[in-house]
């Protein structure tokens, strides 16, 4: 099944001496539980390929399918009410809200979503109980590691079981260690909740996890592998 | 779970927060402390008013407050009486005959309104007896076989009844009331000195006293080198009811003293029956009837009433009668809620400020919740609420220590006895009692809500125009 579909996809940069074409013609299609990395050197035009995925972005040229909707057909509130119950992001440098603690950080979509309280919690629990994190529910972000703040992110990424997570260089800050246990656990996570993940990346750990390898540069789809 | 976080929010830079909630508190609790004490003044300025000087309503011949011509009493002046006291909500009434005429003693005259009351029935109207000042007499309740006049602490001054002097009787009180040695030995120096006016008293007091000297035993030394003899007297003249020139010799009944300086100065009270033979005017020839109601509430429905069964005869109330104390009543409300709006006002500058920084600040975690999945209706209302708790905190902080002062100084109020010239030379009491309604602060409690929100419009305007992608890439 489907779940995310990139149409002959443009994006160019109108600077008023340079026209820059960041992304070139991409098509690309995910099925669910996909596994994916994005792959290729920097300038290559990954983030801007995720930030337009994510609908944080707009495309100059082509279609952006999550789940049969056009990102660009939707207006700007309704893109981000689609957004917060359809994907989920992971940001390099975490990004936690600093003033919550964990678990307020993960019921946070969820609140907004208006789920009532059992839901909330047993969901937060489940959650932070499968990034390892449940000792550690009251923390504020700033008496967490940079691996388990992380941890965190992921799992308010899949709170409100969303269609697809993106996530950007998400190793990019983190030690051997804590990047070995963060991708066994999205791993773990993508199998048992069959939620596909999208990755940026320059990490060959990554990459050495990732079922699927998609390397762009200049803009442009050059390999896409599968593993089997 | 926005509002949780937009509390916590607030506590993020505490330095910051705090800096903002202080000049809140200190703005909110200056501008309520400042309008208790003028409100404070103002209501005791309009129950001196009708308590002491005016009561509720008074009726008179139309013409007669154009000139007080004494021929223009009101006709049939005991129906007229019977009609007023039938009148539902009507708690007094008195009948004067009010002249104008000249006061003089032996140095000085004034001119002034005499004003013929009859003691018992003027009490039940009006509290100017209260205000008698110890030791200078009675009004009128001791038996004399002179003529009496009860007058103003202010004319008795400048018709030099009351003097001032310096002897070893005043130096002892002094001392008692711990005055230092030093300035005891320069009052010393004026030992035996009767000084002919207040202001050459002060002139010479002040020029061998230093200014800290003056302002602390100041006070002390004019009560007790204050002098008064017993019966002073003094003559009015005035034109009889015939408008021949007439007049008599009065002695001071007891000298009164109020808030008012002016009313001090020109209002001089005498019995009816003493005037009525001195102007010829009959026993039951009165000039004024002056009302008391049993409750300020129903003066308009009272007068109104009153006007439709004197016909023939000016009726007016107290609004009327001082329209500056109306005014001051009508218009106190919103010119206290315009001098909290323009000190809130000030305040919201400093709001702005701080939201500004707070958004520039969290440019990337402001991007970041849009990412996921926070619309801009959902930013606004976190970052307005950031700013009303702001407010809010500093705001109920400000008005707790406000009302905590205000219930203080209520009880023994505030002294300006420094002032005292200035303050009654304006109809103000020099002793104020700080008083604010419950319902104010309800009013504060508004204005700092709309502060908040008013002032978190633009910075959250700038949140809003953030593009997600672009406050993620920001460090």
């Amino acid at each position: 099944m489907k779940v995310l579909e990139i149409k002959n996809v443009h994006k160019i940069y109108n600077s008023s001496e340079v026209k820059v074409h960041a992304v070139n013609d991409i098509s690309l299609d995910f099925e669910k539980g996909e596994f994916a990395a994005i792959v290729g050197p920097s300038g290559s035009g990954k983030t801007t390929l995720l930030n337009m995925i994510g609908g944080l972005d707009t495309p100059t040229e082509g279609e952006i399918m999550v789940d049969n909707t056009n990102l660009a057909r939707l207006k700007s509130s309704a893109l981000i009410d689609f957004r917060m119950r359809n994907i989920g992001f992971v940001f390099q440098s975490y990004n936690l809200i600093p003033v919550l603690t964990a678990k307020e950080n993960v019921e946070f979509i969820m609140s907004l979503q208006k789920w009532n309280k059992k839901e909330k919690d047993d969901r937060t629990f489940e959650l932070l109980k499968a990034v390892g994190l449940e000792d550690r529910v009251n923390s504020r972000p700033s008496k967490l590691s940079g691996g388990q703040q992380q941890r965190v992110a992921v799992a308010r990424a899949l709170a409100s079981k969303p269609k697809f997570v993106l996530a950007d260089e998400p190793t990019a800050n983190l030690d051997s260690k804590s990047t070995e246990t963060l991708l066994d656990i999205m791993e773990e996570l993508n199998k048992e909740e069959g939620i596909t993940f999208i990755f940026s990346t320059h990490d060959a750990r990554v990459v050495k996890k990732a079922r699927r390898v998609i390397t762009v540069e200049d803009g442009k789809v050059i390999s896409d592998e599968r593993k089997k | 779970m926005i509002w949780k976080t937009a509390w916590k929010n607030v506590w993020r830079n505490k330095v910051r927060s705090l800096v903002v909630i202080i000049s809140i508190t200190i703005g909110i609790f200056g501008g309520v402390f400042a309008v208790a004490v003028m409100n404070g003044a103002i209501e005791q300025k309009v129950d001196a008013a009708l308590n002491e000087e005016i009561s509720h309503i008074h009726v008179n011949d139309p013409a007669f407050r154009d000139n007080y011509d004494i021929q223009l009493t009101i006709p049939d002046a005991g129906q007229v009486l019977s009609t007023i006291k039938e009148i539902p909500g009507v708690a007094a009434v008195c009948s004067r005959t009010v002249i104008t005429g000249m006061a003089n003693t032996a140095t000085k005259s004034a001119g002034v309104q005499i004003i013929g009351i009859d003691p018992e029935t003027e009490k039940e109207v009006l509290q100017l007896h209260e205000t008698c000042i110890p030791g200078t007499g009675d009004f009128f309740e001791s038996e004399s076989r002179y003529q009496l006049a009860y007058i103003g602490e202010a004319l008795a001054k400048e018709l030099n009844i009351i003097r001032y002097r310096i002897d070893e009787s005043v130096l002892d009180s002094l001392a008692a009331r711990e005055v230092s040695a030093e300035v005891l030995e320069e009052l010393a120096a004026f030992s035996g000195k009767r000084f002919k006016s207040e202001k050459s008293f002060k002139k010479e007091v002040k020029a061998v006293l230093s200014m800290k000297e003056q302002q602390e035993y100041g006070a002390a030394i004019k009560e007790e080198a204050w002098s008064f003899r017993a019966r002073s007297k003094m003559t009015l003249t005035f034109m009889d009811k015939d408008q021949m020139q007439t007049g008599a010799v009065f002695r001071i009944a007891g000298i009164y003293n109020i808030s008012n300086g002016m009313y001090e100065m020109g209002q001089i009270l005498v019995k009816n029956e003493d005037l009525m033979k001195l102007t010829g005017l009959a026993g039951n020839e009165y000039h004024q009837m002056i009302i008391r109601l049993n409750d300020l509430e129903s003066t308009k429905e009272v007068s109104d009433s009153l006007k439709g069964k004197l016909s023939g005869l000016e009726v007016m109330n107290w609004k009327e009668i001082q329209p500056q104390l109306a005014m001051m009543t009508d218009m106190i409300t919103k010119f206290y809620a315009i001098f909290m709006v323009i000190i809130l006002a000030a305040l919201a500058f400093g709001i702005v400020n701080t939201m500004l920084m707070v958004v520039l600040e969290r440019t990337k975690e402001l991007g970041m919740l849009t990412a996921i999945g926070m619309n801009k209706k959902r930013v606004f209302k976190m970052i307005m609420l950031e700013s009303v708790f702001l407010s809010l905190v500093g705001g109920v902080t400000g008005i707790i220590i406000s009302k905590t002062l205000i219930s203080a100084t209520a009880r023994k109020g505030i002294n300006f006895t420094s002032y005292v010239e200035g303050f009654e030379a304006m109809g103000y009491p020099s002793h104020i009692y700080p008083l604010i309604s419950t319902s104010f602060f309800v009013t504060v409690t508004v204005l700092i809500i709309i502060t908040g929100i008013l002032s978190s419009i633009y910075p959250a305007l700038k949140a809003l125009k953030l593009d997600p992608a672009e406050a993620l890439r920001t460090e």
